[in-house]
């Protein structure tokens, strides 16, 4: 089950579950829906969003006032949220999503600094591995999310992504 | 041809690489079998317990037994791990001998290119250019100071003696006063203060012209003295 107790005050706001039709309220309306999508998903550890299955997530559904975000406003929230590179789509339909509350920029330097940190640097280690240090950032990383993130390091040629029948690795540079 | 798929990616990662890597995968999938076995145990045990509480013994005993089987497979996993986690250890350790060897290598290298470009003969040869020119140096030296004739050598000699004792006399604080000269005629002997050369000295100068004049002054007076007694004598008529 999930729990998250940082609710904005907007969350208790009725209007706040209607996309606004005044542009520059919208504005404002869709960066704090972005602001709690992502600090939910990083309350939670979870990086996958389905919209179709959003709305059954108490993030978009206040019980307690009985009101939900369409499908439609989520839509344009995820939209909102690639313009800032905290999101990005897993599908052409637009409908899986992966929730980066690190851009993938910062992803790719807080695992460059830990593998120099721990002189992992010119060495080899494992996708599980990595995500299943504990007490890092990174631990529980969605392991497509780590992918991308280390294709970046990969274009500043600063690690290598090896692919293996089963499983991925990786060796920093 | 070569330009037709641009540039080539060069592969940093190496077979060694990958045979850790492999290594790393089994252990993964050993840890990911224990986090496995650990659940169902857990499982396992609460449905034993639900099992007693409902009175079937049987069953929660079987239920427990297959329970120990598989805590002995997950103590007999336990040992593969450390055995695979101790294969890495191996292999990354034979990865920073081989660096080692490698810098080894290149400093021995390094080394024997030195070598080669410092040759003994030519080293020998060197030295022996450095003696000729010391020794040409000394020559020169000898030749320069040669210049300077035995009186000069001597004067420098007598100069450098002087400044040593006028530092000598200054060190113990002594006023230092001109030597009297050596060659005063009358100077014979040693032991005169100087002040009794003074009074000499003037008696010499200055006491012998007054001497003589008032010598020379009684003689006239005497003579006219007596010239004047003789006249008066003669008034007298008195003859001798």
């Amino acid at each position: 089950m999930t729990t998250f107790e940082d609710w904005p005050w907007q969350y208790s706001f009725p209007p706040f579950f209607t996309v606004q039709p005044n542009l520059q309220t919208r504005k404002i309306q869709l960066a704090a829906w972005c602001d709690l999508v992502l600090k939910y998903h990083k309350a939670n550890n979870l990086y996958v969003l389905d919209i179709r299955e959003a709305q059954g997530s108490p993030l978009f559904h206040n019980v307690d006032i009985s009101r939900k975000l369409s499908i439609e406003g989520i839509s344009e929230v995820m939209n909102e949220m690639h313009r800032r590179h905290n999101a990005e789509p897993l599908d052409k339909t637009k409908n899986r999503w992966h929730v980066l509350w690190h851009t993938l920029d910062e992803w790719a330097a807080i695992l460059y600094s830990w593998a120099d940190d721990t002189g992992q640097l010119g060495g080899v280690c494992t996708f599980y591995e990595i995500a299943n240090t504990s007490g890092k950032e990174f631990s529980g990383i969605d392991q497509d999310v780590l992918l991308k993130a280390l294709r970046k390091l990969e274009q500043r040629k600063k690690a290598e992504i090896i692919h293996l029948d089963d499983g991925n690795g990786v060796k920093f540079f | 041809m070569g330009n037709l798929f641009g540039k080539k990616k060069v592969s940093r990662v190496t077979e060694h690489d990958k045979a850790v890597l492999q290594v790393k995968q089994q252990r993964d999938k050993v840890k990911q079998y224990q986090q496995r076995v650990e659940a169902k145990l857990e499982g396992d045990r609460q449905l034993a317990k639900k099992l007693l509480l409902s009175g079937q013994r049987d069953r929660a005993k079987l239920l427990l037994k297959k329970k120990r089987y598989q805590e002995s497979l997950l103590e007999r996993t336990e040992g593969q791990l450390e055995n695979l986690e101790r294969l890495i250890q191996d292999l990354e350790y034979a990865q920073v001998e081989l660096k080692v060897v490698e810098g080894l290598k290149f400093g021995n290298d390094a080394l024997k290119k030195l070598n080669d470009v410092l040759d003994i003969d030519e080293i020998e040869r060197i030295l022996e250019e450095t003696n000729e020119g010391a020794e040409k140096q000394q020559e020169i030296n000898a030749l320069l100071s040669g210049n300077l004739s035995v009186e000069d050598l001597e004067d420098v000699e007598r100069e450098y003696n002087e400044l040593l004792e006028m530092e000598e006399a200054e060190k113990n604080g002594e006023l230092k006063l001109p030597d009297v000269p050596p060659n005063e005629p009358f100077m014979q002997s040693r032991d005169v203060s100087p002040k009794e050369i003074k009074k000499e000295k003037h008696l010499d100068y200055c006491g012998l012209l007054p001497l003589s004049c008032y010598l020379l002054v009684r003689y006239l007076f005497l003579t006219t003295q007596f010239e004047g007694i003789k006249n008066s004598l003669k008034i007298l008529n008195v003859t001798d």
